[in-house]
């Protein structure tokens, strides 16, 4: 566990980098709409208020798969710089989301690269793993789906049926394009949560994932007024998990979410999202996102 | 394995994001939080460079990006929404920013002032029709859609009514004040943001009037009153012009007052100095005329808000953070100012501190110290003869107010009535600073003191005196 100092250490410049990771991944002028368009729900969705809730209850899901988790166990080191790795993150899903397609076939390539490196043995199944397996890739990618939809409607933006099933259609290039075979991946809502149940009995409660996310949900160090302020973001995320998952981490049933509990986290979140359009950089490449979504509504 | 260790870096990030050390041991929501403590604490220095930030943000805005403009109430919700708004009106309450500030701190606060875009044409004129009953176009005889600035939570069009005025048009943005008020509801957040940026301040004081006076703005109605109010009293000044409300064409979203001539602060830093220390005269006349006779202090003293003429007259705009003082509030500052400046005697002005509850009873203090700590604050008004303010000046005054290391600064803080008057002490000395302003500032507060009653100090002075002799007159 890290000490308050070294996590002092690594928090500094982390919302900097982050952001001008994001920043760079929204270009200014790019060659064609990219992979989604300005019309798609995955731009829509992608400034959502329920981002960080979607982004923490999607590493929850991604976690109780054990040999996904023990590749994050065994190679990652954002424990040691997570600007860094946050930085990346941003540049990767903004470019591949916002960039013009050889921007993001150029980004997923990168990762496929070094995906190729990331293999091993997990300990609690004696199974070997490697990152490339296209079904680890698609329980990452299912994840997140599941957890941009599930977050959007208890605390964001809820999509309607339609767009819901749009949003899982289009992300399915998304999956392809870090190497799941695209007949493999859910284009549907109803096929998502098939996708999802068929993995469940795989899923369970590591060791490792019940510390990594420990440590995620109560970072050390954090003092009281602003682990309020993070309390909010993580009952939104733990609710927002099916209730299996929650029961395989042990967390207890959460409160229910009324209105007013509803509105409070929003307006955590707002907090949240007002220090990243803080940012250099970051206003101007959320404008140059609605400016084209504009001009796609209109086109 | 990428994907999943980007992702869990990205929470990860998420959750040390809010976490930035101020101090050993200690770690701390990120510098935008900080940054509330500005606004709690009054704000401090405006002076170079900084007028780019909140003071011409509003400005800067008109200038933006029409193609950006938001078009339905759901916009106003998503750009003004969950905090934002609020934290940008806090922010605007801090316009003049503290000294111990990052620069990172200020471009955060003013990025979220412009990351508000004007409202399009459509949905101004949406505004107006809900509230005046018909579209701008049948309400006034001239309606221009173009907005020509921003304001805080709306934006001014220009407009002419149907008996020929020529008038500004405050329309606040739709949704904004339902929103407002549902966060300021959230007394719970509001209230870990400002212990977390005020340690040092009464959060529970603090809180009670950033609540009110956010709250005050959302409601232009109680502008117009106050901007009646001043208008009234005003009426026929030599120098100081307050426009008129159009009371027909006001209501709780809907601000109509006279067009009002004159050029812009920048404009007036391009004048001879002459015309800068008459403006900056009226200015500090008005300041003080307001709180000792008005009992009102405009708590918004910054160059936007300012319109300027040749020979010193100055017309004054927003009245949207005006605060109304009880006789019971007004005497323990005369009695300060009279105590140190006046009779010279620092055991009363010690007195007068505790008993306005800017000073601690008993304090283990020498008065010696605590006159020395207070006394930049009367620099300019503790001898006669001309003083000219300057930037260095207005600096020093904002470090002394922001000054935590002094020992004396233990045992001083500023009682909710007075929390706005901070603004005195930073947001006035920096513009008459900003000014470079020169004048007999002591003879002129004696002018207006009411324990003092001194005679005309300037030939403004004279015509002021002229002014209020036809009050009186008119009054009898």
């Amino acid at each position: 566990m890290t000490d308050t100092a070294d996590l002092y250490a690594t928090a500094t410049g982390l919302i900097e980098r982050s952001a001008a990771g994001y920043a760079s991944g929204v270009p200014e002028d790019a060659a064609d709409d990219g992979l989604f368009g300005p019309a798609s729900v995955t731009w829509r969705m992608s400034a959502d208020l329920a981002s960080p809730v979607a982004g923490l209850r999607s590493l929850l899901m991604q976690a109780l798969h054990p040999l996904a988790m023990a590749g994050v166990d065994q190679h990652s080191g954002w424990r040691r710089d997570p600007a860094g790795r946050l930085a990346t993150t941003m540049t990767y899903l903004a470019t591949v989301t916002f960039g013009d397609q050889a921007a993001a076939i150029r980004a997923a390539a990168r990762v496929r690269r070094i995906h190729d490196h990331v293999r091993g043995t997990d300990a609690v199944t004696g199974r070997p793993y490697a990152a490339g397996d296209p079904a680890l890739l698609l329980w990452v990618h299912g994840a997140l789906v599941d957890s941009v939809l599930a977050a959007g409607s208890l605390v964001g933006t809820a999509l309607s049926a339609a767009d819901s099933n749009r949003y899982v259609a289009e992300m399915v290039t998304a999956a392809e394009l870090v190497g799941v075979p695209r007949h493999l991946v859910p284009s549907s809502v109803p096929e998502l949560d098939l996708y999802i149940a068929s993995v469940r009995p795989t899923l369970r409660c590591t060791p490792a994932a019940a510390e990594s996310m420990a440590y995620l949900l109560g970072p050390p160090g954090m003092d009281e007024d602003t682990a309020e302020i993070w309390q909010d973001v993580r009952d939104a995320a733990i609710a927002a998990l099916p209730r299996w998952a929650r029961q395989m981490y042990g967390y207890g049933a959460p409160p229910p979410l009324t209105p007013s509990r509803r509105t409070e986290i929003r307006q955590s979140l707002g907090v949240l999202d007002a220090m990243f359009l803080g940012q250099p950089g970051v206003l101007e490449a959320r404008q140059r996102i609605t400016l084209r979504m504009r001009g796609g509504r209109r086109a | 394995m990428k994907l999943i260790r980007l992702l869990a870096a990205m929470v990860a990030g998420a959750a040390t994001l809010v976490l930035l050390r101020r101090r050993p041991g200690r770690l701390r929501l990120d510098r935008t939080l900080a940054a509330l403590r500005l606004a709690v604490r009054g704000g401090a220095r405006y002076a170079a460079g900084a007028p780019r930030l909140f003071a011409a943000a509003g400005e800067q805005r008109q200038l933006l990006r029409e193609d950006l403009a938001l078009q339905t109430a759901e916009d106003v919700a998503g750009t003004l929404g969950a905090m934002k708004g609020v934290m940008m009106k806090i922010g605007q309450l801090a316009s003049y920013v503290d000294d111990g500030l990052s620069p990172t701190v200020r471009h955060t606060l003013a990025r979220l002032q412009d990351s508000v875009p004007p409202m399009s044409p459509r949905l101004a004129a949406a505004v107006v029709a809900e509230e005046l009953g018909a579209p701008p176009e049948r309400v006034f005889a001239r309606w221009d859609p173009r907005p020509i600035a921003a304001a805080s939570i709306g934006q001014v069009h220009r407009a002419v009514t149907l008996d020929g005025r020529a008038v500004a048009v405050k329309v606040q943005y739709p949704g904004i004040a339902e929103t407002i008020w549902a966060d300021l509801r959230n007394v719970a957040l509001l209230r870990r943001m400002l212990r977390i940026a005020a340690p040092a301040q009464d959060v529970d004081a603090l809180l009670s009037e950033v609540r009110d006076r956010i709250g005050e703005e959302l409601d232009y109605r109680r502008e117009a009153a106050s901007q009646r109010l001043m208008a009234a009293y005003y009426d026929g000044h030599p120098t100081i012009a307050i426009p008129g409300v159009i009371s027909e064409l006001s209501t709780r979203r809907l601000l109509t007052s006279e067009l009002s001539g004159g050029v812009r602060f920048a404009g007036l830093a391009t004048w001879p100095q002459h015309e800068r220390d008459l403006a900056a005269e009226t200015i500090y006349r008005f300041v003080f005329r307001s709180l000792y006779e008005v009992r009102a202090f405009n708590g918004d003293p910054h160059p936007g808000n300012y319109l300027f003429e040749r020979g010193g007259r100055v017309t004054f705009l927003d009245f949207g953070l005006v605060r109304h003082f009880s006789p019971a509030e007004l005497q323990p500052l005369m009695d300060m100012a009279r105590t140190i400046c006046v009779e010279h005697d620092p055991e009363a002005f010690r007195r007068s501190l505790e008993n306005a509850g800017f000073l601690r009873p008993g304090a283990p203090l020498s008065t010696q110290a605590i006159v020395d700590h207070l006394a930049v604050f009367y620099d300019t008004i503790r001898e006669p003869g001309p003083v000219t303010i300057t930037s260095d000046y207005a600096s020093s005054v904002a470090r002394r107010c922001f000054d935590l290391r002094s020992p004396v600064a233990g045992y001083i803080s500023v009682p909710r009535p007075y929390v706005i008057l901070q603004r005195i002490n930073l947001g006035l000395f920096a513009v008459l600073g900003e000014l470079s302003a020169t004048a007999d500032w002591r003879a002129i507060s004696e002018e207006i003191w009411p324990f003092t009653q001194g005679p005309a100090a300037t030939p403004m002075g004279e015509a002021e005196a002229a002014w209020r002799a036809r009050r009186q007159a008119a009054a009898a």
